[in-house]
């Protein structure tokens, strides 16, 4: 009996990969809840910096202030991409 | 020193160096005096420029040594008589150019998105490398005035299931990522009961070497006509990369993405969808 049931365990665990849903587990309230948390940004240093998305209004403040600009140019934007 | 000496402004220099408005012409004023002056291509890089548009610097290094010392250097320079030497007014903004100055839909929503893959990389000491494979991608959905209102009545406009579809379930951890062609959506789903988000949506190229098949699970929720609650998450295995997304874990890996609303108190809430970039009408049209 004991050796019929180890028969079947492979074809068994088989199957269960089979059917089994291949979307990177099961989204349950719980891992809702965790991935939810899990993917909300921490408090980086690079947060603090007090960016404007305005070039203008990054001109207008250096002119008043009599500061250089520092312009973080990319492709896709550095606050909002990636 | 960012913070105290400089004004920090960040871009998504695809606007600017396209823009036919004053902050274009600013823009391209001073990308034009470095070695990027091309503006069929990118200008990506650093720039530290006089208010009256004049080249201190073009850098795109990410040591962070040698960019702080260049940005000393660079200040020192403008002390010197940088801001004497180039005295500048304020610029009028004048009429901007429509097509690159996106503004959120009035009476819509802006939700934040951000993804993070979970799992599947082979563990690297690069330290380059490590960052991008523990990076969360951040982005904007936007949600116009009428999907809203169809929201706070617990409807999910095909539109809207679509465009998170297309333009929000992307691997945008390691950089621009492609986003899905209409003809990729193989099938999205989304259904709101009693403030519950469920669904699922399958994403594939015709060549199968990138896909996405994921599960969605959320929370939307409405007071008065208005969406309180929009906390949603994405979960499924992910494959394959884009050009500017290189490095991918090999084979499928779990990549997770969420949504919630935003509260506008971070500036770049303002920042328009990736996916919006120079059509928005189009990308609200999905």
């Amino acid at each position: 009996m004991k050796r019929r049931c180890y028969f079947w365990l492979p074809v068994v665990a088989a199957a269960a990969v089979f059917v089994s849903p291949s979307r990177g587990g099961e989204l349950t309230d719980a891992t809702f809840r965790k991935l939810h948390k899990q993917l909300r940004p921490g408090d980086e240093p690079w947060r603090t910096i007090p960016w404007k998305i305005s070039l203008l209004n990054a001109q207008k403040t250096a002119a008043k202030e009599k500061k250089p600009i520092f312009i973080w140019a990319m492709d896709g934007h550095p606050l909002g991409c990636t | 020193m960012l913070k105290a000496d400089f004004v920090p402004v960040a871009i998504d220099q695809a606007y600017q160096r396209r823009q036919k408005d004053a902050e274009g012409e600013f823009y391209r004023k001073i990308a034009g005096q470095g070695p990027r002056k091309n503006f069929n291509g990118t200008t990506q890089g650093f720039y530290i420029a006089t208010p009256g548009g004049k080249l201190l610097l073009f850098n795109n290094n990410r040591d962070v040594p040698k960019v702080r010392r260049l940005m000393k250097a660079k200040l020192a320079e403008f002390a010197r008589g940088g801001a004497k030497a180039d005295p500048a007014a304020t610029i009028d903004a004048g009429k901007p150019d429509p097509r690159w100055n996106p503004e959120p839909p009035q009476g819509g929503l802006i939700v934040r998105v951000r993804a993070k893959v979970l799992d599947g990389y082979e563990p690297s000491t690069n330290r380059w490398r490590r960052i991008y494979q523990t990076a969360l991608s951040r982005d904007n959905l936007w949600i116009s005035k009428r999907e809203h209102a169809a929201l706070a009545r617990s409807e999910i406009p095909a539109a809207l299931q679509k465009r998170i579809a297309r333009f929000h379930l992307v691997d945008n951890t390691r950089g621009e990522p492609p986003m899905w062609r209409d003809r990729e959506v193989r099938s999205v789903q989304m259904s709101l009961k009693n403030g519950r988000l469920t669904g699922r949506a399958k994403l594939a190229t015709a060549d199968g070497r990138r896909t996405y098949d994921a599960e969605l699970l959320g929370f939307v929720e409405s007071k008065d006509g208005k969406v309180t609650r929009f906390d949603i998450v994405a979960l499924g295995k992910f494959r394959g990369e884009g050009p500017f997304t290189r490095g991918a874990p090999k084979g499928e890996f779990p990549l997770a993405v969420a949504f919630s609303l935003a509260d506008g108190k971070d500036v770049a809430d303002r920042v328009p969808p990736q996916g919006s970039r120079g059509w928005l009408p189009g990308y609200l049209r999905q």
